[in-house]
């Protein structure tokens, strides 16, 4: 028997589900014509209804925006005004609610029009409207989007009603979705805490503790902090709970926000480490200071929002192929960037290797007349770059979360690291480079064009600044004035690594990167940066010639 | 044609008598003539400089000064600081808060406390503010703040001998912070927008012909005070041993001399008197807030003295003036144009003209002698 009734049971949920729309919307419009002395009951009876008209009607209802519009002899038909697309009288059309579409002439088939207040609202009174507003209260629990329904759920914990257990435990049997089952039971433990029984009250502080909810230890904080004869004070096998609770929700937090911090650390490192590269590149290894390297950076940036809007143009803004133009646009940036850095070359550094001091001036004047190439150009302010869907949101572990551009940067920078080791390290250009570095007179002896060198390594570190460029368009704003942004940050991760040494970037960047984030939370952004600054001038005085600093026994 | 140069020709302990006369004369002009013919010559007359041009002048005449620093740090030393105008703007600064308490109740909000302040919901005066009501106290804090920046941060960096290019960027960096600490309104130096709506110095209106004229034969003075300084400076054994050190440092160091201390004294000396050019700037311009003080400011003092010629104290003052006066042009005719000339002047000066404007004439005199005399040997069959 139990059996028989149970399959029953089932067959009819399964129907109910597959013919949701129809039967929920059959419900819904039959609550809107009831009688008048059943209206409140059927009104009330909506609660937990899913059906994506619900909100809007039951909305609508209330404010009196609601209408009964009767087409010839038919019953009339519930349904909401909008305007009349295209007409300029301010006419309006009628959307019924059963179907969303506009109400029909039943004898020509042509949409029927209204002027405005030429039909009279559907009336409400005050039990009513109050019912309507139950009703809403709790739409979100069943509504179609997860994030809806878990936002909705939050603000039912929060207002912490026992009438809204039952509906909360009902959906918690049928909810599939882990977020939002997790947002259940911590707003039916929220709602427990107030229960008259102690261990139910035990249990749920347990059960908030284990879900480590913020808003809970909020709470339990203001309970612990209530006088002992208070009405609502906790009694004292409670108020131990709760401050084991509180605790235990306290050092989970402090503890994902230390990761937390941590990981930004790292990926504001690997952006520092991407942009100080290529000054490692050209002022470590050519001892050029190109005060213009921001400025490479942002020809990358510009390249990738060029790209972009190509891509845009010839797929289409929303298309899967719009998804990869990061990707096209990554060479894009690395070559236009190492482009203009050939031509700086040539055009100014290559007279000033003897002049260090006068080569950080000329391509002071260079990055001047960038900038204000790239505001003639695009225009004074930030352009729009979209990140590719694949780059957008992110994931979380354990409570941290990992945004996806910025597992990219890290990722990214991994890989740049390798192959600028790799270039150095294992090809005969590197090979070049590397002598050219040592000693540039000795290997112009032995046969070693020094000037083709320079010319590629300086346009090789100026394409690693485009590349960072590309990068950081996907994680800040890209403008006219970015450049000078990172420039001096850069410049301190070169001069705190040691000269000439791309491990010593490495360590370098990533050291200031972590400390920078980790400081913030405590001293504030610009504090934090400040004291960056400072610990790496005390740093110099302890390594004058940073961390992994060239060793030579020349002397000027 | 010319007779061997004996050596007190070629260095002459100071000036020689011409030389003397090419000092006196425009200063005098400059510090006496210019005020006497703006105070009495009617408004129409044609000789008579106006008070924006005495103004304009006098603001360019601190920033002479500030140049002279960079070029005896510069030129002389070999130290390329891109922190002076940091240090100009915390003269700026220190005379910008006595000046702000100087207004008294005649700000907007008719309170003691200086405008922002109230802004921000201030109930009383800072303790650190309240000495700044002494005029004495507000002039030994432009010297002295400078001062005592430049050698806390020239005594860490000279005694790890940290040189060249990476002075240049830490002293960059330290600009970069400095300015991202007085953009913080809670710092407590108004923030972005600085100090401003300055009444009156000393009791003078600040606003009266006067107090401006005053205002600008001070910075004249200045000017030709510190020129003399340096000058004496440079002329002097320690010149030699500054450029000695400018040209191969580790050698003086080898002969026993001390050099950081060198170079740290000179570093404090300029910082001091740079801030000094700062406090006068400030009531000529009648504002002072941290875009003052940006790296960028910095480099454009160092453009001046390249363009105008380092190594020269003449150069730096030619600079200044040459290039801020084509900076106002620039901005009023075609401001879009400004960062390219900017750009272009010193990619020009620093590859064809490393001398600078005051090599232009030893430049064109030896090309004469090149047309003159063209060049013998074997021509070309």
């Amino acid at each position: 028997m139990l059996r028989t009734l149970s399959i029953f049971l089932f067959l009819l949920a399964a129907a109910a589900l597959s013919a949701a729309p129809d039967a929920s919307r059959a419900r819904l419009l039959a609550a809107l014509v009831a009688p008048a002395d059943q209206q409140v009951a059927a009104v009330r009876a909506l609660v937990g209804l899913e059906d994506a008209a619900l909100v809007p009607t039951l909305t609508a209802w209330r404010a009196a925006e609601l209408y009964l519009v009767t087409t010839g002899t038919a019953s009339p038909v519930p349904a909401l005004l909008a305007p009349l697309p295209g007409d300029a009288d301010g006419r309006l059309q009628a959307l019924a609610v059963a179907d969303g579409l506009p109400v029909k002439d039943p004898a020509t088939g042509q949409p029927l029009t209204f002027a405005p207040k030429e039909l009279k609202a559907l009336d409400t009174t005050a039990p009513l409207r109050r019912a309507i507003r139950d009703v809403l209260e709790v739409a979100g629990v069943a509504d179609p989007s997860p994030a809806v329904r878990r936002e909705s759920i939050e603000r039912l914990g929060q207002s912490r009603k026992a009438d809204h257990l039952p509906l909360l435990q009902a959906r918690l049997a049928i909810e599939f979705s882990p977020a939002v089952r997790s947002a259940l039971q911590d707003a039916i433990a929220f709602i427990q805490l107030a229960d008259p029984a102690v261990e139910v009250r035990l249990q749920a502080i347990t059960d908030l503790a284990a879900a480590h909810s913020l808003a809970a230890a909020a709470r339990f904080k203001e309970q612990i902090a209530l006088p002992a004869d208070a009405p609502g004070a906790a009694s004292p096998v409670e108020l131990a709970a709760l401050k084991t609770a509180v605790k235990t929700i306290e050092d989970h937090w402090s503890r994902v926000n230390f990761f937390g911090n941590l990981f930004r650390g790292l990926s504001a490192g690997s952006v520092l480490l991407l942009i100080a590269l290529g000054l490692a590149i050209t002022f470590g290894l050519m001892g050029v200071i190109n005060m213009a390297h921001g400025e490479l950076m942002v020809v990358g940036a510009y390249a990738t929002f060029v790209v972009q809007n190509l891509f845009a143009a010839a797929f289409g803004p929303g298309s899967l192929a719009f998804n990869f133009y990061f990707l096209a646009a990554l060479p894009v940036a690395f070559a236009a960037a190492a482009l203009v850095g050939l031509v700086i070359e040539r055009g100014v550094i290559q007279f000033l290797y003897k002049r260090p001091l006068e080569s950080l001036l000329a391509t002071w004047g260079v990055s001047l007349a960038l900038q204000q190439t790239f505001r003639l150009v695009f225009g004074p302010a930030n352009v729009q770059i979209n990140a590719p869907a694949w780059l957008q949101g992110g994931t979380a572990l354990y409570d941290v979360a990992f945004a996806y551009n910025r597992l990219f940067v890290i990722g990214f920078a991994v890989l740049v690291v390798f192959g600028v080791w790799l270039v150095l390290n294992r090809t005969p250009l590197g090979l070049l480079v590397r002598a050219v570095m040592q000693n540039r007179q000795m290997a112009s002896c032995i046969g070693v064009k020094t000037t083709r060198v320079n010319m590629l390594t300086f346009a090789f570190g100026s394409g690693l600044a485009g590349l960072a460029g590309a990068c950081l368009s996907q994680l800040g704003n890209v403008g006219p004035g970015m450049g000078q942004l990172h420039i001096i940050d850069a410049f301190m991760v070169v001069v705190s690594g040691g000269v000439g040494n791309v491990l010593g970037s490495v360590a370098a960047s990533l050291g200031i990167g972590v400390t920078d984030q980790l400081l913030q939370p405590v001293l504030g952004a610009v504090m934090g940066k400040i004291l960056v600054l400072f610990a790496i001038i005390l740093f110099l005085q302890w390594r004058p010639g940073g961390l992994f600093p060239t060793r030579s026994r020349s002397l000027d | 044609m010319s007779a061997p140069a004996k050596l007190s020709d070629v260095e002459p302990r100071f000036f020689t008598r011409a030389q003397w006369a090419s000092f006196i004369v425009p200063t005098l002009v400059l510090a006496l003539l210019l005020p006497l013919l703006n105070a009495l010559l009617p408004a129409d007359s044609l000789l008579r400089p106006s008070d924006f041009t005495l103004n304009l002048y006098g603001k360019y005449a601190t920033y002479a000064v500030l140049a002279l620093g960079v070029d005896l740090l510069w030129g002389y030393l070999g130290i390329l600081s891109l922190g002076q105008a940091l240090f100009f703007s915390l003269g700026g600064y220190a005379f910008g808060m006595h000046l702000l308490l100087m207004i008294g109740k005649d700000g907007q909000y008719k309170s003691d406390l200086p405008d922002y302040m109230v802004f921000l919901g201030y109930k009383a005066l800072p303790a650190h503010w309240e000495p700044f009501y002494s005029f004495p106290f507000a002039l030994a804090a432009v010297l002295l703040v400078p001062a005592l920046l430049a050698f806390v941060f020239g005594w860490l960096a000279f005694r790890s001998r940290i040189k060249g290019v990476y002075l240049s960027i830490l002293t960059q960096a330290l600009t970069y912070a400095a300015a991202l600490l007085f953009f913080r309104n809670d710092f407590g130096f108004g923030g972005n927008n600085g100090f401003t709506d300055f009444k009156r110095v000393l009791g003078a209106d600040l606003n009266s012909p006067a107090t401006r004229r005053a205002l600008y034969i001070a910075s004249i003075a200045l000017l030709a005070a510190v020129f003399l300084l340096y000058r004496w400076l440079t002329r002097a054994k320690f010149g030699h041993l500054m450029q000695a050190i400018r040209d191969g440092e580790n050698r003086v160091l080898f002969s026993g001399y001390a050099t950081a201390r060198y170079k740290l004294f000179v570093f404090v000396l300029v910082a001091a008197i740079t801030g000094l050019a700062g406090a006068l700037y400030v009531p000529q311009v009648g504002i002072i807030n941290p875009s003052e003080m940006t790296a960028e400011k910095s480099i454009e003092a160092v453009v001046w003295v390249a363009v105008g010629g380092r190594g020269t104290l003449i150069g730096p003052i030619i600079g200044a003036i040459f290039v801020n006066a084509l900076k106002s042009w620039a901005t009023r005719e075609a401001p879009e144009r400004w960062l390219y000339i900017l750009g272009g002047l010193f990619i020009v000066v620093v590859l064809f003209l490393p001398g600078g404007i005051v090599s232009l004439p030893t430049k064109f005199r030896t090309f004469l002698a090149k047309l003159r005399r063209p060049p013998s040997g074997p021509t070309a069959s």
